[in-house]
């Protein structure tokens, strides 16, 4: 296991043991460990050990919060450590669908309340006074004016019976840091210091770099391929094929001491390829997709509005490209690599391998962003690859051109939606078809999952949603808010450009149709008084979004060609770490941004036009809009967070921009 | 294969490898120098930013032989305990969120500061858009420019 130190304050070099047999050594002579989430050992140091994979969603803050609100210290008081891939010993590891907060808390509050309340009974036990006259504070355990500290303690604690000792939980009441705390990220420190260490800055001793020549056009294959030019690059050590499928997307690895060197053979290689699709074109797949819509379902009276939405192909491009690291030996496997789903991923390399789980090992390094998109096993697979042919340890690294064209990229859709309206000019029923792809990363994804996204819509406007999914013609994943970005943004771009032709004010329009009292109705009057009175000449949008047990509106205002200020107010249910949470509103919204007013990818001649973040338009500062995010107070549990202001945030940008509304993104020619 | 001497971080430090090699690599893979982050090899996101006698660049696209006997400064440079001003406003506003982009953004801001001590809203859109955030902190940048501002003129 890799300590925080150890992970985000080491070296280059990673010199753990290549294999370590099933689970970590057996607690030493003075530890508390109540669950696999938490231990103290003798000098009272506490660890957190986090299951989930951190991408800058807050996972690991979350984690050392929950656990410090629970053993009555201070944030700094918690180690954070990140878990190995093992899902037998951690559950679930997978960091998607805004779950890791909500499906922690409860774990992790439970096991740090655990560990204190054995703590304080080994200090009752050793005063022999009641336990309801000892207190847990600050590191120690009090009665009147003495006091034992944990380390002290933890000896005792660890030969209790836990089964003996009531736990009890600290009531939201009594938090002190959770939903209170001006903390930080408990990463911070090392990212401004330049110590944070990703999966691009993990290296194990010997370590060689390949970059792989990748296929030019969608599904080209390797036919031959001229090797000797790129081998005779000093530094060069093998060019190896890589087979789709068995070992990525396939392409030509080339493997080097370094990689300017192996950059340098990739450039000297010489490949023909062969069948794929050459004439692939993103324009076309929208009209196919348009061709396919399900045919428009019987309404209850006159359609008097109907508007059809296309959404372009969108690229992940976390920061931090796609890398990973392994070692292939005859007894084991060993992987380091940024991923989301670490126990998924041993679990996949195992059956692959046919090594067991107990000779893989995963570390999870920290991801330079993620978004959905390491979910994909693609890169750790040609590492895999390219460790078995070197028989040394291999960091395969993708360029920044590699990553862009050659994404699982978030499906195209299009909406065509039909409304019966009243005397008012409000919708009566509304009528919602989609075209879209399945994600070809989880083709166990079937339809009707993806029409659930259709479900999530809450106005009290009654209708049909109707789905047609076609063959995906490129790769397709995960990519953040899912089909939910599809559905809802539809739904939300008709219900504006409803209101708009029938000059009913948005916010109004919105009341009109949300249930009173709903949770969806306070955040939509939250965010329209935080932001006031429309400014002179400027355009306001408005859009509610509903996911995850949280609810999100936003009002967000235009003027002077930019998008100037945008109002979101959440309620998320239970805020665990109040700065974590604007921050993912904030981050949703800037997507939004980037998404409504430029970012899409295109396909030409079979191949992805977009190379950096020179031509896939992401928002820079200076486009940048003010956020103010509006936390909603409420009882509610826990809700997910990091996928619930997309949807939203794009509608309103949208409604509010001035443009034709044709979709995403807006005033430029969509695919 | 040539011998180049750099100065980095205010150390002395010999590197091996053809003139043309980009000195994010040799910083990153010779030198053990981890801080400046490789985002793109073309110039187009900033994840490397450094300074290069005290003014930013981009080692992604600036070849070792470039910058042999000039003073190379990274994010390590800064302060290791993150008491630099910019480090510190950076942690009052818990800019962060993944951090893959924060030395780049870190270290433009650096270098804008040190020419404009009182940056407006368009120097700050001038320094910095060229520095990609995928996460989307830029309302948190800009308000942490400013304050590293203040802080760098030793007001609280
Ligand atoms: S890595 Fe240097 S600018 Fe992108
Ligand atoms: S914080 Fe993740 S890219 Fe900026």
């Amino acid at each position: 296991m890799i300590t925080r130190r150890g992970f985000l304050g080491g070296a280059l070099v990673v010199s753990a043991p290549l294999v370590v047999p099933g689970l970590a050594a057996a607690a030493g002579p003075a530890e508390l460990a109540p669950t696999v989430f938490v231990r103290l050992d003798g000098r009272g140091r506490i660890t957190a050990t986090v299951p989930r994979p951190d991408a800058g969603q807050g996972v690991r803050t979350v984690v050392a919060l929950l656990v410090a609100e629970e053993l009555v210290v201070d944030l700094a008081d918690v180690r954070v450590e990140q878990a190995p891939g093992d899902t037998a010993r951690y559950g679930s590891q997978v960091a998607s669908g805004s779950r890791s907060a909500r499906q922690l808390t409860e774990p992790m509050r439970t096991a740090a309340a655990t560990a204190r309340c054995l703590l304080v009974a080994a200090a009752a036990a050793r005063w022999g006074v009641p336990v309801e006259e000892c207190e847990a504070r600050g590191g120690s355990v009090h009665h009147r004016d003495r006091r034992l500290p944990y380390g002290a303690l933890v000896r005792d604690a660890a030969a209790l019976d836990p089964a003996s000792v009531p736990v009890a939980l600290v009531p939201p009441q009594r938090w002190r840091l959770l939903g209170k705390t001006r903390a930080g990220r408990v990463d911070a420190r090392d990212v401004v210091t330049g110590r944070a260490r990703y999966g691009i800055d993990t290296r194990p001793r010997g370590a060689l770099v390949a970059v792989v020549l990748r296929p030019p056009w969608i599904g080209a294959r390797a036919g031959s391929v001229d090797d000797a030019a790129a081998r005779a690059v000093p530094g060069v050590v093998a060019v190896v094929p890589l087979e789709p499928d068995a070992a990525g997307q396939g392409g030509v690895a080339v493997i080097a001491r370094s990689t300017p060197e192996a950059l340098r053979g990739r450039e000297a290689l010489r490949v023909t390829w062969h069948g794929g699709t050459p004439a692939a074109d993103s324009r076309r797949w929208l009209d196919e997709l348009e061709a396919a819509l399900p045919a428009p379902a019987a309404a209850p009276g006159p359609v008097a509005f109907e508007a059809t939405y296309r959404l372009p192909l969108l690229a992940h491009a976390p920061m931090e490209p796609m890398n990973a690291t392994a070692h292939l030996t005859a007894t084991g496997l060993a992987v380091w690599a940024p991923v989301q789903d670490p126990g998924g991923l041993r679990t996949e390399l195992a059956r692959r391998t046919g090594l067991a789980e107990a000779d893989v090992r995963v570390e999870t390094a920290l991801s330079g962003g993620a978004f959905g998109r390491r979910l994909d096993t693609d890169v750790v697979l040609e590492a895999v690859a390219c460790s078995r042919a070197a028989g040394a340890p291999v960091s395969v690294q993708w360029t920044r051109d590699d990553d862009m064209r050659h994404d699982s990229y978030r499906p195209m859709s299009v909406h065509r939606l039909s409304a019966v309206v009243d005397g008012s000019g409000l919708p009566t029923w509304r009528a919602h078809a989609v075209a879209t792809w399945p994600l070809t990363i989880a083709p166990q994804i079937p339809p009707e999952i993806i029409k659930l996204s259709g479900d999530q819509f809450r106005y009290t406007v009654p209708g049909p949603v109707d789905l047609a999914v076609l063959p995906a013609p490129i790769r397709t994943g995960f990519w953040r808010s899912v089909y939910a970005g599809h559905f809802q943004y539809a739904e939300e771009l008709f219900l504006g450009a409803l209101g708009q032709r029938s000059g009913v004010d948005q916010v109004d329009l919105r009341r009109r149709l949300l249930p009173p009292g709903s949770r969806l109705r306070r955040a939509l009057d939250a965010a329209v008084e935080r932001a006031g009175a429309t400014p002179p000449g400027a355009l306001r949008g408005v859009a509610c979004h509903e996911d995850f047990g949280s609810v999100c509106a936003v009002v967000a205002d235009r003027a002077g060609g930019r998008v100037r200020r945008v109002v979101a107010a959440v309620d998320v249910g239970q805020v665990l770490h109040p700065s974590g949470v604007r921050a993912q509103v904030e981050g949703g919204v800037m997507d939004a941004v980037s998404t409504v007013f430029g970012a899409q990818i295109t396909v030409r001649d079979g191949r992805v036009v977009q190379s950096s973040f020179r031509d896939y338009a992401w928002l820079r500062i200076d486009r940048a809009p003010e956020v103010d995010v509006v936390l909603v107070p409420s009882d509610a549990p826990v809700g997910g967070l990091g996928e619930l202001a997309f949807p939203p945030a794009a509608a309103a940008l949208a409604v509010g921009s001035g443009h034709e509304l044709t979709g995403m993104p807006l005033g430029v020619e969509i695919g | 294969m040539s011998r180049y001497r750099l100065h980095v971080n205010g150390e002395r430090r010999v590197v091996d490898v053809p003139g043309d090699t980009p000195l994010l690599w040799a910083l990153r893979e010779q030198l053990g120098v981890l801080g400046p982050k490789y985002g793109c090899g073309v110039g187009a996101c900033g994840a490397c930013t450094s300074l290069v006698d005290g003014r930013a660049a981009r080692p992604c696209v600036t070849a070792v032989a470039d910058v042999a006997g000039r003073q190379v400064t990274t994010i390590e440079g800064l302060s290791a305990d993150g008491d630099h001003p910019v480090q510190r406003a950076w942690l009052e506003l818990d800019v962060a969120q993944c951090g893959y982009c924060q030395p780049g953004q870190i270290m433009s801001t650096v270098a804008l500061l040190s020419r404009d001590p009182d940056p407006d809203d368009a120097a700050i859109d001038a320094a910095l858009r060229d520095n990609v955030c995928r996460c989307g902190t830029y309302s948190r940048i800009r308000a942490a420019v400013r304050r590293a501002a203040r802080l760098a003129r030793g007001e609280r």
